[in-house]
């Protein structure tokens, strides 16, 4: 064995620990947003739910869809060798991710009809946005990151845990908005 | 190499067309009816799953290394 393919061995075997020490990670984070989910029904019950705009939450759950896309187009494209189509889908991401938080802070927070303080409704509205929009922040300064590591070159088709590590937190943010989408914007009967 | 690329992108392609089908589906349950929360659940499971198994590769804890490059 040269010395080149022991050094890509050990690589392999340090991401395969790296992956599951990930998603552990991920799971624990799990039970934060999977216990906001349950205090918004403990709350609202099935019947109620914050008076929001149902037309603007459809357009940033379809734009982090979209990213999610992208997200999996650039750790493709990165696994594959396609340089250019990395940079390109990772960039759009990084758009993406940024006018998801502008739809919810710059936007649904300024015209909802209540504040935090204005019931259980709003507090749980305002904290399961918040600290999932805190999340898709964090995930945004990640792949400005891996973006700027990739432009020096630091990853190759065969080297590029940090660029899976980044898409897979950005999947996991994309899960937990697929479960709070329905459960904001969709269920139940608004309460102003 | 070529297969490899025009699988991955049908798959990613698939997966996109998939979630905004049951987007618009969830949204028109919840805009136009009401007290069907069961199926908007079980709508978000069904998109979870698709991001979770062919997105975020949950194959990939259960396989060698070498595999995964395949």
């Amino acid at each position: 064995m040269t010395s080149e393919s022991k050094s890509l061995s050990e690589y392999k075997y340090k991401a395969g620990t790296n992956r599951l020490g990930l998603w552990l990670f991920l799971l624990s984070d799990l039970f934060i947003f999977a216990g906001l989910f349950v205090a918004r029904f403990y709350l609202l019950g099935v019947e109620f739910r914050p008076e929001v705009n149902q037309v603007l939450g459809l357009v940033i759950t379809s734009v982090l869809l979209l990213s999610s896309y992208f997200m999996y187009s650039a750790e493709t494209a990165m696994r594959l060798g396609e340089e250019r189509k990395f940079f390109l889908n990772i960039l759009i991401t990084i758009g993406l991710g940024i006018l998801f938080l502008v739809g919810v802070v710059g936007v649904e927070w300024q015209i909802a009809p209540g504040s935090p303080s204005d019931g259980v409704e709003w507090s749980i509205f305002y904290i399961m946005t918040g600290f999932h929009a805190f999340h898709v922040f964090t995930g945004v300064l990640f792949l400005i990151i891996v973006y700027r590591n990739a432009r020096k070159g630091l990853y190759s088709s065969e080297r590029h845990f940090p660029v899976e590590a980044a898409a897979v937190y950005w999947h996991f943010v994309d899960v937990v908005w697929i479960f709070f989408y329905p459960a904001l914007y969709l269920i139940g009967s608004s309460v102003g | 190499m070529e297969a490899k690329k025009t699988s991955a992108n049908r798959i990613g392609i698939t997966v996109l067309i998939l979630l905004v089908m049951l987007t618009i589906g969830e949204f028109l349950i919840g805009a136009f009816t009401e007290g069907l929360w069961t199926a908007l659940l079980i709508i978000a499971l069904i998109k979870a799953f698709f991001v979770v198994r062919d997105y975020m590769h949950i194959s990939r804890l259960f396989i060698s290394e070498q595999e995964v490059e395949e």
